[in-house]
């Protein structure tokens, strides 16, 4: 985790589970009546029918998870955003399955009812056990506790620099 | 700025010395002065020993390495807002 690459990856993928938490939790999810009607496969024009499919393949499930129905009903839009989500979920620098503890890590620290209970489902079905779920879970409590003992403190970063500096250039560009 | 005044490590006990030991360890770094946060913890160690050990056990290579770890918990942090 020495080079910026797979934290550039993270933080893609941190803002990418947020926006999709948002939706999903702040207009509403399976236990209440949602505040957005989600768009069922009924009536469908191809490019709808095609996401939905697409979706469904990425997840290898029937469902389509809840923000990308509440999003559908602007297909054109939905698709973008479902091609970001696919794109900072695929296996790059960090392999999917991480990406889905990450995700979980997100969901739960931020109290998202509906990302909590999806991402961990998501990293059971790709393999993750008990013991990872926790590992994850532990994590995320601890520096649930670090952090907010050091926001009451003001402490200020004392670490940054021992971390090495990652000197390569962008994707695609030259060293300087 | 801390809403505390932060000791040195030589104004801790030599128990705290330990811990400083150990922190150093973890990080793999040879810190000036420890860091903040372990300066804290080793304040009142009936609540950072424990909390500490179980860091150290959430943070220990199993089906996700220290690594991975280390980026679980920024990702937390940065939630969480903390610059820290």
């Amino acid at each position: 985790m020495a080079a910026d690459a797979p934290w550039y990856e993270a933080a893609l993928l941190v803002g990418i589970t947020n926006a999709l938490n948002v939706v999903a939790d702040g207009l509403g999810t399976a236990d209440s009546k949602p505040l957005l009607n989600p768009r069922g496969d009924e009536g469908t024009s191809s490019e709808l029918a095609s996401l939905f499919a697409d979706i469904r393949a990425f997840y290898a499930c029937q469902e389509i998870p809840a923000p990308f129905r509440l999003m559908a009903n602007d297909p054109g839009y939905a698709a973008d955003v479902w091609e970001a989500v696919k794109h900072a979920f695929s296996d790059h620098h960090l392999s999917r399955r991480f990406k889905e503890a990450l995700a979980f890590a997100v969901s739960l620290t931020s109290r998202s009812t509906f990302g909590t209970a999806f991402h961990l489902a998501e990293m059971r079905r790709l393999g993750i056990g008990e013991r990872g779920v926790m590992e994850v879970l532990g994590v995320t409590q601890m520096f649930s506790s670090y952090t907010k003992i050091a926001d009451t403190l003001q402490l200020e970063p004392d670490m940054g620099h021992i971390a090495p500096v990652d000197r390569t250039p962008a994707p695609g560009g030259r060293a300087l | 700025m801390p809403t505390v005044r932060l000791r040195d490590a030589a104004e801790y006990p030599s128990a705290a010395q330990r811990l400083f030991e150990l922190s150093k360890t973890w990080f793999n770094y040879e810190f000036e002065q420890p860091p903040a946060m372990s300066r804290v913890m080793a304040w009142d160690p009936g609540f950072g020993s424990p909390h500490g050990r179980a860091m150290k056990r959430a943070m220990g290579p199993g089906e996700f390495t220290r690594a991975e770890k280390e980026m679980v918990a920024t990702v937390v942090s940065g939630v969480n807002a903390c610059s820290y």
